[in-house]
């Protein structure tokens, strides 16, 4: 064994000269550049971020500027899909319409997320973990299942209208409760909470107590040291919370069209169908640009608002 | 060396380091291995065609004959509806037979994705309803891009306890009927939902709509998205709702009708005074067909158009087959089912009562036309 090395080296050094002075150079400079070292270890994730989001970004974006013409793409340049987004009030309307929606979810997620997440914070002394688990389990289920839980729930027939008809409180069944916007608010609200619960949950735990003690012990009442201590503090979960279930809602497409009804559609509707039954690529291709970028538009805002409010309550 | 041995040596520490990696790379490439050994014992047992069909259709009493011939179904793949299916092909989903409606055949033709079938080749193609073969845009010349092998209606399928006024006097106006606001439901879909709209309106070729025409259509669907409780994109969606009185009257399929028959509903599925449509699904050969398997795949086709297979349909589906003997069965053993489904004993009088779907003209302009309408402008 040692023989042979020993004489592969020989060789190597006698023959292949300029490639071993290739590989020493490369042998030094990973060992004297950082960047170099922290680029090999993040491959991995690099390459599979680049080919699975970058690449795919890219396609679409360039796709956004072709046009459909009955089978095949023409190939130039055109602003054509752009004006049409712009031109055309549907797609405007129902991406305005997404916003809220998703807005109104995260709303109402957060507010319900938070009590959770300070309970098992602040008041649940052993197995916090337990406690973290049983609250993940609705969502051991599928999606699609969870969604169409509450289309029975909200269902003509379903618990809550013969809940209320058995309770006598009402003879015909409420027909408002399903196919509208708010059963997709309701819908989303729940299927997303363990995206909340879990972000504000690590910043509640992460607060240090003996600052509560000390808002208590300089005069503060339970409420005020609340708001003056525990909410600004919360703040970076409350944050990721309100991003984590904000940003995917807005292009759900799944919900809606199992409980929104004819009122309810998204904008991920109106991509998909560009992509299916309307067979026009690039425009979904541009609407699916340019709800992203509304989107980016509404985070920098909420970014921006929230500074502001954390800078006004610290 | 004995399992045992190389037990007994890692427990002992006795094994050296060399001979561990031996170990592990000896089992890292009997790991690799495993899977390739039993795809190859799949592709012994599964030299059958791919077959790309609508859920329910793919049930083995619709290929009896074939199983008996071949002792298993060939492999199946389910689209949800034909553009799921069209866009999963585009982007390189190899089947060799699929099952589309006649509508969609051209537009699959021109994009390149589909062969004649030798009709020569088929047993059966003889006993096919004749007026099935000839529909404009599933034959070129001598060139049979299209096997009818299904048929069906969509009309207006409705509760006539709850609705009795509409009994005897059918019409598509009852899903216009300000009456039953927020209890009707049309098909989510062009052909059997915006056409509905424009049969109505009394367009004079549906599928080929003038431009004012176009724009009565859209009224009129303006005029009903207030009414509609949701538009149906499932028959499962509107046979529960008819079901539980939430919807009076939805346009349907006749395995609707059929399902809620079954279940003993006072539920009425007829020609409305403005005609039904009739619509009609059958096999294409795919052009990237494996044309090893081509015996299997003609046999496949006959064993769907076969009389027992559409005795099937019939019974259970309620719907119509091609093979025409399959209704002469029907009526032979369970008299008057036939007209109890909706169906003439003789063929061609219920398929010429209704108005059969054709390719529609610039259907992108009419997509986004209906999706402006459902987004209420």
């Amino acid at each position: 064994m040692d023989q042979l090395t020993r004489s592969d080296m020989n060789s190597t050094d006698r023959t292949a000269a300029p490639s071993t002075n290739v590989g020493f150079a490369l042998r030094r400079l990973f060992r004297t550049s950082e960047a170099l070292r922290g680029y090999i270890l993040l491959s991995p994730t690099l390459l599979t971020m680049i080919i699975g989001l970058a690449m795919p970004l890219l396609v679409l974006f360039t796709l956004s500027f072709w046009i459909q013409e009955y089978l095949d793409f023409i190939r130039t340049f055109s602003l054509k899909n752009y004006f049409d987004f712009f031109h055309k009030p549907i797609y405007g309307k129902i991406l305005f319409k997404s916003i809220r929606i998703s807005g109104l979810v995260t709303l109402a997620t957060v507010l319900l997320a938070y009590p959770m997440a300070y309970f098992i914070a602040f008041r649940i002394q052993r197995n916090k973990l337990v406690w973290l688990i049983l609250i993940t389990v609705p969502f051991w289920t599928s999606y699609l299942l969870r969604v169409f839980a509450w289309k029975i729930m909200l269902g003509y027939n379903g618990v809550i209208n013969s809940g209320l008809k058995s309770l006598g409180f009402i003879t015909e069944p409420l027909a408002f409760l399903l196919y509208n916007p708010t059963a997709v608010v309701i819908t989303l609200a729940h299927a997303w909470a363990a995206f909340a619960i879990l972000p504000i949950y690590v910043s509640l735990e992460k607060i240090d107590r003996s600052l509560l003690e000390a808002a208590r012990d300089l005069g503060e009442n339970a409420f005020m040291s609340f708001v003056r201590v525990t909410l600004p503090l919360s703040m970076p979960g409350v944050i990721a919370a309100s991003l984590l279930v904000f940003i995917p809602t807005v292009g759900d497409y799944v919900t809606p069209s199992l409980v929104g009804g004819p009122s309810g559609i998204m904008i991920g509707n109106i991509i998909q169908s560009m992509f299916g039954k309307a067979l026009n690529w690039p425009l979904g291709a541009a609407i699916s640009v340019m709800s992203m970028l509304t989107v980016t538009a509404m985070i920098c805002l909420f970014l921006w608002g929230t500074h502001s409010f954390r800078r006004r309550i610290a | 060396m004995k399992k045992e041995d190389v037990v007994e040596q890692l427990a002992t520490g006795k094994m050296n380091r060399r001979q561990f990696n031996q170990h592990l790379m000896a089992l890292g490439a009997t790991m690799a291995i495993v899977p390739m050994g039993s795809r190859q014992v799949f592709a012994a047992s599964g030299d059958h065609p791919t077959v790309f069909t609508w859920e329910g259709w793919e049930v083995p009493e619709l290929h009896q004959p074939y199983i008996a011939k071949h002792g298993e179904s060939p492999n199946f793949a389910i689209f949800g509806d034909e553009e799921e299916a069209f866009a999963k092909m585009r982007a390189g989903f190899k089947v060799d037979l699929t099952q589309p409606c006649t509508y969609k055949v051209p537009i699959w033709r021109d994009a390149g994705i589909l062969q004649p079938i030798d009709i020569s080749r088929l047993s059966t193609w003889g006993d096919i309803i004749p007026s099935l073969k000839t529909i404009p845009g599933t034959v070129e010349g001598d060139k049979q891009y299209f096997f009818p092998t299904d048929w069906g209606l969509t009309s207006v399928l409705y509760r006539a306890d709850l609705a009795p006024e509409y009994v005897g006097n059918e019409t598509w106006g009852i899903l216009w009927d300000p009456k039953y606001k927020g209890r009707l439901s049309m098909a989510d879909s062009l052909i059997d939902g915006v056409m509905v709209a424009a049969i109505y309106i009394g367009a004079k070729d549906p599928f080929n709509m003038t431009d004012a025409e176009v724009e009565k259509t859209r009224a009129s669907l303006k005029e009903q998205l207030p009414l509609m409780r949701y538009y149906w994109t499932s028959p499962a969606d509107i046979e529960q709702a008819l079901a539980s009185g939430e919807l009076v009257a939805a346009s349907a399929w006749n395995s609707s009708y059929a399902a809620l028959k079954k279940e003993g509903l006072d539920v009425r599925y007829t020609s409305p005074k403005e005609g039904a449509m009739t619509w009609v699904c059958g096999f294409c050969l795919m052009s990237d067909h494996d044309p090893a398997k081509l015996d299997k795949i003609y046999d496949y086709l006959d064993a769907y158009a076969s009389v027992e297979s559409g005795v099937y349909a019939l019974t259970e589906y309620g719907y119509g087959h091609g093979n025409v003997k399959a209704f002469a069965q029907v009526e032979k053993d369970q008299p008057g089912l036939l007209n109890e489904l909706g169906y003439s004993v003789n063929v061609d009088e219920t398929l010429n009562a209704g108005i059969f779907q054709a390719p529609m003209g610039n259907e992108p302009a009419l997509q986004a036309m209906f999706e402006e309408v459902k987004a209420g402008l």
